[in-house]
């Protein structure tokens, strides 16, 4: 089986700092791969570069063995224009840990807009498919809903649905629930578990280690910018390797 | 009284005239003024150093200049080099661009101060950046710079009164001359000021009504 998403010698700075240390990852069909770490370790940076958000120096990551972000002409590396970065990202999904809704349209319009301003369906086909994952994701209920008049966690959940209706071959999900309240964590997790039974591919970034080795068919600890373990994620929270995540795992737990 | 509705009555096709131009001059300087001021301020926003430095500067020179100066300016000086717009015309293009570097200096700060991650979730669903401008961006900024639209508006109603400087037949100028003819300064005065007050309450009612028909958040 082919990799869906395949990253080789990933390397970021912010000047002078070095985010990404030569990060590889390969991501297969109906993967869910947790990245866990403390913060500051590049998990973040990661899913960014692999949503073309942020620009990378070295290494590549290719998307069903597309290359992302840049093309190779003789020695020279350049970055790809603003249209072909757009088209590539269009076929990567990805939720914010700040849902990031755009609070001057619906639920529904939310979903709508890259699907008719994107993918150029006629409205009245967009609209089904929009309410086909608001449905998905249990807010059929709350289309007509501005973000303001949702809970946290609804807010989540449409912008899961805003990224799945593009029907992406991997979806990224950066720290969904970072900023919930307590109590509204445990539907929008539901929700990805759901995601996960149904084969989505699916790259997350994580603070909820139980949720973690749940839900994940591999999970990845990062450290200073690099990927210090990989495995199951019975083996990794179970049995860790390195004294580093040994460390982090005694740390998180408390 | 009486002397009033006898002037009032002989004037009045010269003042329902002289409204219409107040009118039309504003609507054409407010028009103009927001798609010009749209322009600069996107330029002032995404242009680079290279756009943005010739606007930045002529838009600092606007906002620092007083509206009367802008009006003699863009009648008097063109005849030096030659070409001799008329009032109206001169008077227009004074006030469209006061008007455009007000909005585009809101418009720029509106702009600003969307989050970046606004801009993160368009490109994540794949807009391009003409897209995130037009379906994100531009409508959560006009949304918020919509109060001040309506006060510049209000503003360049109360500004066109100064084109009476440069001989546009506008409220004003055709107001005083009726005074100069009648001498019934305390009434026509009282009127002139009643008529910007209509037309600029309508402006804020219209205004109003905009602000709830296209709700913010």
């Amino acid at each position: 089986m082919d990799a869906i998403l395949t990253i080789k010698g990933l390397e970021k700075s912010f000047g002078a700092h070095r985010i990404l240390a030569g990060v590889a990852l390969d991501v297969f069909p109906s993967d869910v791969v947790s990245i866990i770490g403390a913060s500051g370790s590049g998990k973040t940076t990661l899913l960014r570069c692999v949503d073309l958000l942020e620009e990378f120096q070295g290494g590549e990551i290719r998307l069903d063995s597309e290359m992302l972000g840049y093309r190779i002409s003789g020695s020279q590396r350049r970055r790809l224009s603003g249209r072909e970065l757009a088209r590539q990202r269009a076929r990567i999904g990805m939720v914010f840990q700040s849902y990031n809704l755009f609070p001057h349209l619906t639920a529904l319009r939310n979903v709508m807009l890259g699907l008719t301003k994107v993918r150029g369906l006629p409205n009245a086909e967009a609209r089904g498919r929009a309410e086909h994952w608001l449905d998905r994701v249990g807010l059929a209920d709350r289309r007509d809903r501005y973000p303001s008049a949702l809970s946290g966690g609804q807010q989540q959940r449409v912008a899961i649905a805003r990224a799945l209706a593009m029907e992406p071959r991997l979806l990224l999900l950066d720290e969904v629930t970072s900023a919930l309240d307590p109590e509204l964590v445990q539907e929008v997790l539901l929700t990805v578990r759901s995601l996960a039974e149904a084969g989505t591919t699916m790259l997350i970034v994580t603070h909820e280690m139980r949720f973690a080795r749940q839900v994940s068919t591999r999970t990845v600890f990062m450290d200073a910018g690099a990927i210090v373990e990989s495995g199951r994620p019975e083996d990794l929270f179970g049995a860790p390797k390195t004294k580093r995540l040994a460390d982090f795992l005694a740390n998180v737990s408390h | 009284m009486g002397k009033f509705l006898t002037v009032f009555d002989s004037a009045s096709s010269a003042l329902a005239a002289a409204f219409a131009m107040t009118v039309g001059i504003s609507a054409a300087a407010v028009a103009g003024g927001i798609l010009l001021g749209l322009v600069i301020g996107l330029a002032l926003t995404y242009g680079g150093r290279v756009l943005a430095l010739p606007f930045r500067a002529v838009v600092d020179i606007v906002r620092g200049t007083p509206v009367l100066v802008l009006i003699l300016a863009s009648y008097y000086m063109p005849a030096g080099l030659g070409v001799s717009p008329g009032p109206v015309t001169a008077g227009v293009a004074a006030l469209t661009i006061f008007c455009a570097a007000h909005i585009a200096e809101t418009l720029r700060g509106a702009l600003l101060a969307i989050p970046a991650a606004q801009t993160d979730a368009a490109r994540a669903i794949g807009l391009t950046f003409g897209k995130t401008l037009g379906y994100v961006l531009l409508p959560q900024a006009l949304r918020q710079i919509a109060p001040n639209l309506v006060n510049t508006a209000v503003e360049i109603v109360k500004a066109s009164s100064l084109l009476s400087a440069i001989g546009v037949g506008e409220l004003l100028l055709t107001t005083q001359e009726i005074i100069g003819r009648s001498f019934l300064t305390m009434e026509f005065y009282a009127l002139v000021g009643l008529l910007y007050l209509a037309v600029n309450l309508s402006i804020s009612a219209g205004g109003w009504w905009l602000e709830h028909r296209f709700r913010l958040r």
